[in-house]
């Protein structure tokens, strides 16, 4: 186990360096010169050559890579071309919004998933199946911009059950992650079918109705448990995406999260701010994933095995 | 929260609306069918249920409540909540009013201004405000380093031009002038201060020039550069009032945090979660608290119009509308209009405000008069009113909003005209027939969706009319500002709002080619005499006929500018929420409004 973790930690930090390297480079792949694309073509050259030295855009490019991962480390981000305040502080005002609702839209996923999933496999090709894979294809089809003004329209002006926007109190976060979770919902569920399918067919399972069990226990202690390992790497994976969702439903709702601080970066081209947004998101995944490597391998030892 | 509605249609709109709302703007035809008193209030069977604080919208984050440097709406907004004016204005009539001042005079040559000051008039803190904090305030917001991007304002105060730009007396190299932020600085300058003083006690040092002392603890005397029949009403504004030096002193760019700020307004500041909430709780030291209906203001960031009328619908603000509080958004004015709940909430009011676009006169081909004339002419505002804006808004032909003090009456016919058969003639009589060989150049505006959707209409008119191409330039607020500052713009757009109802806030301030913005980087002479003039005489006529002839030099002349249109605000008000009115030109008196059980 040791080994696996050394090295699943050494792939890490690559992984990681590599992340940086290429939000770093992002600056430089930008057409044309990326402090004139910042601060538009009429600034003057006196403001460009400040910002220049500014982001350091002045020095060798070894040395600007460099100085990129030496700020990091120290956990300087640097500042924002737009409020001008350090961009660690920026997000760490805005990233527990955005946790608060991918675990939210996680919980919303796992809800919905875990049921609708079993139902379709325990009553494979009936009407419950074919309502419930349908589910799972508008889920997977809808994009966020359109299911969160969709359901502000039903739950909130209609039936006016939650909020339109918000951050007060537990109603506020119910629409965003619904609209978050959903499409991970759906494919979680088609994932919860298939496995939980492969894994009714298994011996065990027929010793365990054979013994005289109940359906029930038998479903919830020998299936699901044993379909779980590659929902747990789906969820893992989906985090990510949860991540990226966020950006469109923050800005749906108006949820002060790093979603919104990235549609709000970008139109006002603070570039620093953009990407210290997207080395923060995709760390975040690289992370998440190796924590899922390592659950996985914790509850499976043939994979640490395999390794 | 069962809400008594139906589902119509109309919801399936702005459901659409909501969809599309950050990747297409739509555009359907508007008839500007709506018109509501102002100031009236409508009492209408709705759902009561709202919480005990007032919640409004704002479209973008609160960066600064620091007086000296606010400059958008939303923060002048806010500190105007918290910090009291010297004067006020009357919601009716825009008379100046006493505030902190009870009284004032003036001398018999114009240029000494003596207010006297309440004395109940305290801090959040409970401490009285003094004569001292306004005169400290002044000296802190006209201080070089302190960098007020409103310093202008305080130019009428003797010697506070030179004083801002450090050529007043600099043989008197200790400068006791109250540094913005810094607290050791602050206290080594004290230091250097009193060191230097006792030895050239004949060398007064740069701050005691300033045309502003505190005679005693209540009474303030301003001298100023030249008579200004308008001063008092100038006091009224932010770069004016009064600042708890203590606790500047102490906390330095701290201060306004709500665990150190100290407030002389109506509001203090008690929360401030940056981009999503700002909470404003009674001042319970203000000189007026008894008269507070509102014990707190939520003000939140909403940066979608379209989701701040769903909010606004659901019961979740109060209020939304105008420059301030979120424009409604254009493309549902039918659908409020027609609807028989909402249409009741609609208030139509005028705002002192004008939309423009501006020349940088200095780039060619706009440095040609007749170029400058051929563009207004090209530009049909009635049609950019009825179809783009789809407002109330009325078309500018001249730049200060009327009914402000100075503005010229639309009838007169100052300015340019639309008449594209005259726009083509100037234009070949240019040296561009037919827009042969004109440059393609760049419009230049701080985005937002209704600026971005004129500019497009503006382009298209442009080309339509006179064959030249346009190429839009979106961009942020600061570095919108810096390219205007810097005259690196070609044209550009502009909104200006009254700071104070006088039109030597709009023609001088902004046009003035040496004492003003002057984003137009003009340099004309007989213009800045008309300005310089009309600042200095007293009888109103004659002020009168001078701002309506720098008027006709600005727009009709050289048209420098192309005013578009004098804007007017759309508001929906809940029916619980009493005695609220409009100030057109900003300052909302939120500690008069109720908000009824």
């Amino acid at each position: 186990m040791l080994t696996f973790l050394l090295s699943r930690l050494l792939s890490t930090l690559t992984v990681i360096v590599g992340v940086i390297t290429l939000v770093f480079l992002l600056i430089h792949i930008v057409p044309g010169d990326p402090i004139q694309v910042m601060l538009g073509e009429t600034a003057t050259l006196a403001a460009q050559d400040e910002l220049r030295h500014q982001l350091g855009l002045d020095q060798p490019l070894l040395t600007q890579w460099w100085n990129a991962i030496w700020n990091l480390l120290h956990g300087n981000l640097g500042q924002s071309l737009h409020s001008k305040e350090p961009i660690t502080d920026i997000l760490a005002q805005r990233l527990p919004a955005t946790i608060e609702l991918a675990i939210a839209g996680l919980l919303v996923a796992i809800v919905i998933a875990f049921p609708f999933g079993s139902l379709a496999a325990l009553r494979k090709d009936t009407a419950w199946d074919s309502g419930a894979m349908v589910f799972s294809l508008l889920g997977i089809s809808i994009p966020h911009f359109w299911l969160g003004p969709l359901l502000i329209l039903l739950f909130s002006l209609q039936l006016g059950w939650f909020p339109v926007s918000g951050h007060e109190n537990v109603s506020s976060i119910v629409l965003p992650a619904i609209t978050l979770g959903t499409a991970l919902a759906a494919i979680l569920a088609r994932m919860v079918r298939a496995t939980l399918l492969e894994v009714l067919n298994e011996d065990y399972i027929r010793t365990a109705r054979a013994k005289g069990l109940r359906e029930s226990t038998i479903i919830v202690h020998h299936a699901l448990r044993n379909a779980a390992l590659p929902i747990i790497t789906i969820l893992g994976l989906q985090l990510g995406a949860l991540l990226g969702g966020a950006v469109i439903t923050e800005t749906v709702f108006a949820w002060p999260g790093i979603g919104q601080l990235t549609v709000e970066a970008i139109q006002n081209r603070d570039y620093p701010v953009v990407q210290a947004c997207v080395l923060l998101i995709s760390i975040t995944y690289v992370i998440v994933n190796t924590f899922t490597d390592v659950v996985y391998a914790w509850l499976d030892p043939r994979v640490r095995y395999r390794d | 929260m069962a809400k008594n509605m139906t589902f119509p249609s109309n919801r399936l709109t702005l459901s659409w609306l909501l969809c599309i709302a950050t990747l297409l703007s739509g555009c359907n035809p508007h008839d500007a069918n709506m018109s509501s008193a102002q100031n009236q209030s409508v009492a209408v069977a709705k759902k009561p249920s709202h919480p005990n604080y007032l919640r409004i919208p704002f479209s973008g984050d609160v960066s600064t409540v620091d007086p000296a440097f606010a400059y958008e709406l939303n923060q002048i907004e806010i500190v105007g909540q918290m910090f009291i004016a010297l004067t006020s204005f009357d919601p009716n009539s825009y008379e100046t009013l006493p505030e902190l001042a009870t009284n004032w005079q003036v001398s018999q040559d114009g240029t000494v201004y003596t207010f006297h000051l309440r004395k109940d008039a305290k801090w959040s803190s409970g401490e009285t405000i003094t004569a001292h904090d306004v005169v400290w305030a002044i000296k802190r917001n006209l201080a070089p380093e302190t960098k007020s991007p409103n310093v202008v304002t305080l130019y009428i105060i003797k010697n506070g031009e030179a004083f801002n730009k450090g050529t007043l007396n600099q043989s008197t190299a200790s400068s006791p002038s109250p540094p913005p932020h810094n607290k050791k600085k602050n206290e080594k300058q004290e230091k250097s201060a009193s060191a230097t003083q006792p030895q050239q006690p004949s060398a007064p040092s740069p701050s005691s020039q300033l045309g502003v002392r505190a005679l005693d603890d209540y009474t303030v005397e301003f001298t100023l550069e030249h008579p200004a029949a308008y001063f008092p009403a100038i006091v009224s504004m932010w770069t004016y009032r009064p600042l708890p030096r203590k606790v500047i002193e102490q906390h330095g760019d701290q201060w306004t945090l709500p665990e150190y700020i100290q407030t002389s307004g109506p509001y203090t500041l008690k929360e401030w979660q940056k981009n999503y909430r700002l909470v404003l709780s009674k001042n319970p030291h203000y000189y007026r608290a008894e008269k507070v209906a509102i014990s707190e203001v939520h003000y939140y960031i909403v940066p979608e119009s379209t989701l701040g009328l769903a909010m606004y619908e659901n019961n979740e603000l109060d209020l939304i509308g105008g420059q301030v509080y979120l424009n409604l958004p254009q493309t549902d004015i039918p659908r409020i209009s027609a609807d028989p709940v909402l249409r009741q909430d609609l208030y139509v009011g005028p705002e002192f405000c004008t939309e423009w676009y501006g020349f940088n006169v200095q780039q060619p081909p706009f440095d040609k008069v007749l170029v400058r004339k051929a563009i207004a002419a090209a530009i049909d505002k009635q049609m950019l009113i009825d179809i783009v804006i789809k407002g109330a808004e009325s078309p500018a032909s001249t730049f200060t909003r009327p009914p402000v003090f100075g503005a010229v009456a639309p009838e007169e016919g100052i300015g340019i005209l639309f008449n594209p058969t005259q726009a083509k003639a100037w234009l070949a009589e240019a040296g561009y027939p037919e827009g042969k060989d004109f440059p393609k150049m760049t419009l230049t505006f701080n985005f937002s969706e209704v600026r971005k959707e004129v500019a497009i209409a503006v382009k298209t008119m442009l080309k339509h009319y006179l064959n030249i191409d346009l190429e839009l330039q979106p961009t942020d607020f600061d570095r919108y500002m810096a390219a205007l500052g810097d005259h690196t713009t070609q044209i550009f757009r502009n909104g200006w709002c009254s700071d104070y109802p006088d039109a030597n806030n709009w023609l001088y301030e902004v046009f003035h080619p040496t004492k003003g913005y002057n984003w137009i980087a003009w340099k004309n002479a007989e213009f800045a005499k008309q300005v310089e003039l009309a600042q200095r005489v007293a009888d109103p006529k004659e002020r009168q006929r001078l701002y309506r002839r720098a008027e006709q030099i600005l727009t009709q002349e050289e048209v420098a500018i192309v005013p578009l249109y004098f804007s007017n605000s759309q508001f929906l008000v809940k029916p619980w929420v009493k005695n609220w009115f409009n100030m057109a030109f900003g300052g909302q008196h939120i500690e008069d409004w109720a908000l009824e059980n």
